[in-house]
């Protein structure tokens, strides 16, 4: 196993021309171990998902060196970028992003089944027994909670098994309870299956909880100093 | 069971919103053309199976002015049976004094020799006309009943016969044989027309010669056998022959190009259509962002999630078109119920899967077409678009595959549409200007935003608003300018051709144009005819000619079967009215060659109309060899001279110098012009006095007559607006599809102005204003391009004179501004009329 999963180094990012360009990144550079558990936080705007994006290949950065799992991203076309996503990350959204017109199963199926798994349901329905929805299965994204759709989203993200978990305000959009049984949930599946975590939040609970913090300002990484903890 | 079918089921669980414009646009098109395709196959179908009645034998030898000779009797009563049957046009006069243009068929004991003839009464044909009595007795069709005020029982006269109507003809197998009739059919016993004295030299008389095998119908090869034969014993006969297989060609021909023409106003529906089609996927594509971000971020690639909702298009497309087949396919035996007196039916109850699949590869093939560039989008959207709004979304370049694929699709669709076209140059053209019209409406669209974006800003807020709208990003600016000109376009051009062929017909009358023409005057009786005339129609001006039927048989001496088709191919086909003069008529110009000197020529010599030549490719020192009265002549042709069809005044495609009829018996034909032209009480006393003292002379009374042809064009016409109205409705269901896409949007935008004070009616204004602003553009366009269209229709396609109708042009923009803002308001209006919150909580 490598030491470092994620290694990126003078990461820049602008959006837009002329008078609406912004940057977004400047020159941000981090480094992760792999299995450990990170959080990325930062005011409104400050480019934390635009950093979640760039590391999940989701954004291209426009300069800079970003190794994910020993791939050089920007070496990779859209096409191979998409297939490494597939095989190597789970991503978990703020506002779940569950398929409307596909039930719980199929939604955590779908990775599996892009990525050609022969028994994608019955593994499927094991990730879905994991989070606790075994009798939630044949339901759809609408006839569920908000915590229900997040574990479903969840269960959909460790289902290819990914070396990388990358999840965007994962609590954001939940009350406190259920917010805490889905952080519990993710963090719980990150320990047992050794899986690098990183996560986006304006939550500083949630921070702590994980094994370094690193806030975003002036478009790069710095150590989140109030935590205590080191990047 | 591939993942992007698998995929694509559990997408349409959604349901079918947004796709119902789609869904019709599609079955409509497909529907069009199915049914149309459909009953012209029915309607060929049951020709070639009706042929033998139609034709009223296997074989039909017919000749004009004269019977068969002894021989040429003989040797096709030897051959099988045989039954003759006579048409003429005469006038049939009854006891008050009233006198009707007939179309007078005399008929054999044999005939008919396929089919039967129905009468009301339900006894047989020949019962009825060979019952005795001291009249001739005489079936009629009910038209003269109602016409002439008559009933069963009543006496009639034709030329010197006195006939009783017996019964009323319910239907004549071989009606269609005949062509378009200009009165209603009287039926009596063949031998009764001798003594009519309508049958004298050079009457245009068309005699009938049909024939069947002694033990039952002749097979394909002795038919053709049989013709071959005859053509080798009596190679002048100048007869025509048809032998069931060909039976009424004319019609054939007809019902092919009015399917053309149709199967175009039904591709036209579909191109309309497939606006709706591209902006339903556009619209879906966009509500499924998010779908397909999340696909994109789970690694699913590009091809997987085009051919995902590619999946989706065309199975929606099948379910549109498989509608449009059940409607295709009843067509064809509705239309049978309604046809039934009109034209061979037989063949319409059944299903026709050529018709059926060729509208089905139309729509796919449209649906396909015009869903392959909004599904490229597909390819464009990001997994990034979950995280934020991405304003380059729909504006990244959209791949070469994607590009090439919509090219090819289009190229295909385009070349189905020419390729199985009946008159491909007009396909070509059609498809060429229908590619203009899009590519047009593109510009004007991009000039209508760019335009907006130039005007100075307004005070008022409803003007700011309404140009705003125009120009800002997601404007309805493209889609609403596409459909509502391609509309507009459409409506334009279907209502100019339809009002320019109407007042053809009837407004164009020339004032000189004649009230009458008199057909077979005897030579014996023409000095006395004209001098009648004299009397009873004083300062009227009367002209005669000297009138035979005869066929060109050969041109250069090439076969007229084998020259080359041309528009000018008619004159080759049937007997043509021919006649001789010494002196050139007065209101032809000689454009080619010299008359020949009033003394007579040397030779045989021709004049042929100037224009119609020129379409055949004949001109000065070319020979015409014609059949007249069964003598074969040949002529030179020694000048072309203009013709002015519309004048309907005497005018002869060929016009021979008088020394190449010489001797051979003829008769005259006469007009009557009233100065000014007649009021109708003159009209009607010279009617009555011709009829009563010439009753073996026809009058043809030219308002009757062209009333006769209106009768026709507007049941085409009618036809053509059905089709049309098809069209229309397809157009209106992609302009209220493509202002429902955009509802949600408007609404929302509405509610946040009246949150932020804007009132109600300050914001309808706006929107009205918008809708209006683009009605307009619209209709500018579709004025100009539908006056394009429908100039190129009326004058290079149907050969008529084309003038521009203000009245029209008007009443197509008042619809489309009408039609625009009332369907852009619908919704709108009563959205603004609650309360701001629960508006957008629903949204």
């Amino acid at each position: 196993m490598q030491d470092h999963i994620i290694i990126a180094r003078d990461v820049w990012l602008t959006f837009g021309r002329g008078a609406t360009e912004v940057s977004v990144l400047r020159g941000a550079d981090l480094t992760v171990d792999t299995g450990c558990t990170l959080a990325i936080t930062g005011p409104s705007g400050s480019g934390k998902s635009t950093m979640l994006m760039v590391l999940g290949g989701l954004e291209r950065a426009d300069r800079g060196e970003v190794m994910v799992a020993g791939q050089d991203m920007m070496a990779l076309s859209e096409d191979e970028l998409t297939a490494f996503r597939g095989r190597q990350l789970g991503i978990v959204f703020q506002s779940f992003h569950l398929i409307p017109t596909m039930t719980a199963l199929e939604n955590v199926a779908v990775p599996l089944e892009i990525g050609k798994v022969a028994n994608a349901r019955d593994m499927a329905r094991a990730e879905l027994a994991a989070v606790g929805l075994s009798d939630r299965a044949n339901h759809y994204p609408a006839e569920l909670s908000g915590g229900e759709q997040q574990r479903v989203a969840i269960a959909r993200a460790l289902a290819p098994r990914p070396s990388l978990l990358l999840a965007d305000e994962p609590t954001g959009n939940l009350d406190e309870e259920t917010g805490n049984e889905i952080a519990d949930l993710m963090f719980a599946a990150a320990r047992e299956r050794k899986q690098t975590m990183i996560l986006v939040t304006h939550d500083l609970e949630l921070a702590r909880r994980c094994d370094s913090v690193l806030r975003v300002s002036d478009g790069r990484l710095h150590e989140a100093s109030e935590t205590g903890v080191a990047a | 069971m591939p993942l992007a079918f698998k995929f694509a089921l559990r997408e349409m669980r959604g349901g079918l919103r947004g796709f119902y414009v789609f869904l019709a646009c599609i079955a409509l098109g497909t529907g069009t053309i199915a049914a149309v395709n459909s009953l012209a196959y029915g309607l060929t179908d049951g020709i070639r199976a009706e042929g033998q009645s139609l034709l009223g034998g296997d074989v039909s030898f017919s000749l004009i002015h004269r019977q068969a000779s002894a021989a040429e009797e003989s040797f096709l009563r030897e051959r099988g049976n045989v039954s003759v049957a006579a048409t003429l046009r005469a006038m049939a006069r009854t006891g008050d004094g009233g006198q009707t243009l007939v179309e007078l068929k005399g008929v054999d004991a044999a005939y008919p020799l396929y089919g039967e003839g129905v009468l009301l009464s339900g006894r047989g044909l020949q019962t009825a006309l060979g019952g005795g009595g001291e009249r001739t007795p005489a079936v009629v069709e009910d038209t003269l009943l109602e016409t002439a005020g008559l009933s069963v029982g009543d006496p009639i006269s034709l030329g010197r016969l006195e006939a009783q109507i017996v019964d009323v003809i319910e239907r004549e197998p071989d009606r269609l044989s005949g062509g378009i009739g200009f009165g209603p059919r009287v039926m009596i016993p063949i031998d009764a027309l001798e003594r009519s004295g309508l049958v004298g030299t050079g009457s245009l008389v068309r005699w009938r010669y049909r024939l069947s095998g002694f033990e039952g119908p002749l097979d394909d090869g002795s038919l053709a056998g049989l013709v071959a034969e005859a053509n080798g014993a009596f190679p002048s006969a100048g007869w025509r022959v048809e032998t069931r297989t060909e039976a009424a060609p004319g019609l054939r021909r007809s019902i092919d190009r009015f399917a053309q023409f149709l199967t175009l106003v039904g591709l036209t529906s579909l191109a309309v259509g497939g606006v709706g089609v591209a902006n339903a996927v556009r619209a879906y594509l966009a509500r499924k962002r998010g779908t397909i971000a999340t696909l994109r971020s789970l690694g699913a690639p590009g091809r997987l999630v085009f051919a995902t909702y590619f999946t989706q298009i065309v199975l929606l497309a099948l379910a549109g078109i498989a509608v449009g087949l059940v409607i295709g396919a009843a067509a064809p035996p509705l239309a049978g119920m309604f046809l039934a007196d009109l034209l061979p039916v037989s063949g319409l109850f059944s299903l026709f899967p050529g018709a059926l699949a060729l509208a089905a590869l139309y729509g796919l093939m449209t649906a396909v077409a015009f869903a392959i560039w909004p599904l490229g989008a597909a390819y464009t959207v990001k997994p990034t678009a979950l995280f934020r709004d991405d304003p380059q979304i729909g504006k990244r370049a959209i791949g070469g595959p994607i590009f090439w694929a919509t090219a090819i699709a289009i190229g295909l669709l385009a070349g189905l549409a020419i390729l199985a076209a009946y008159d491909r140059w007009v396909a070509m053209i059609y498809v060429a200007g229908a590619g203009a019209i899009f590519l047009l409406l593109r510009v004007v669209a991009q000039l209508i935003v760019a335009g907006a974006r130039a005007l100075p800003r307004s005070r008022s807020t409803v003007v700011r608003l309404a140009v705003a709208n125009i120009h800002r990003r997601g404007a309805l600016t493209p889609t609403v300018t596409l459909s509502l000109g391609l509309s507009l376009t459409l409506l334009v051009t279907l209502s100019l051709v339809d009002g320019n062929l109407r007042s053809t017909l009837t407004s164009r009358l020339p004032a000189e144009a004649p009230s009458f023409f008199f057909v077979d005057i005897q030579d014996r009786e023409k000095a006395g005819f004209l001098e009648r005339l004299a009397v009873i129609a004083p300062g009227a001006e009367v002209q005669s000619q000297p009138m035979l039927r005869g066929r060109i048989v050969a041109l250069n001496g090439i076969a007229s079967v084998d020259w080359p088709e041309t528009e000018a191919s008619w004159v080759l086909r049937g007997d043509r009215g021919i006649t001789y003069a010494a002196v050139p008529p007065g209101e032809s110009e000689i454009v080619a060659g010299e008359w020949w000197p009033a003394n007579g020529p040397d030779g045989n010599e021709v004049s042929f109309a100037a224009e119609l030549a020129g379409e055949l490719g004949i001109g000065v020192g070319d020979t015409v060899r014609v059949n007249v009265l069964g003598r074969e002549m040949d002529a030179t042709v020694s000048n072309l001279r203009t013709v002015e069809w519309e004048s309907l005044s005497i005018n002869f495609v060929m016009m021979f110098s008088p020394n190449v009829f010489a001797g051979a018996p003829h008769a005259h034909l006469a007009t009557l012009t009233f100065p000014g032209g007649g009021d109708e009480a003159a009209e009607l006393a010279v009617l009555k006095e011709v009829s009563e003292t010439f009753p073996t002379i026809t009058a043809i009374r030219v308002k009757d007559a062209l009333e006769t042809v209106n009768g026709v064009v507007s049941d085409l016409a009618l036809a053509i607006r059905a089709a049309a109205a098809v069209t229309l409705i397809a157009s209106v269901l992609v302009l209220a599809g493509t202002l429902a896409a955009s509802h949600r949007a408007r609404i929302y935008d509405a509610v946040i102005l009246k949150t932020l004070g804007a009132r109600r009616r300050t914001l309808v204004a706006a929107f009205a204003l918008e809708y209006m602003l683009l009605a307009l553009a619209a209709a500018l366009f579709g004025i100009i391009a539908g006056v394009v269209a429908a100039r190129f229709i009326a004058v290079d396609l149907m050969e008529l004179s084309f003038v521009f109708l203000p009245w029209t042009a008007v009443g197509a923009v008042a619809t489309a501004v009408v039609v625009t803002v009332g369907l852009g308001l619908i919704g709108t209006w009563r959205a603004l009329g609650e309360q701001p919150a629960r508006v957008l909580r629903a949204l």
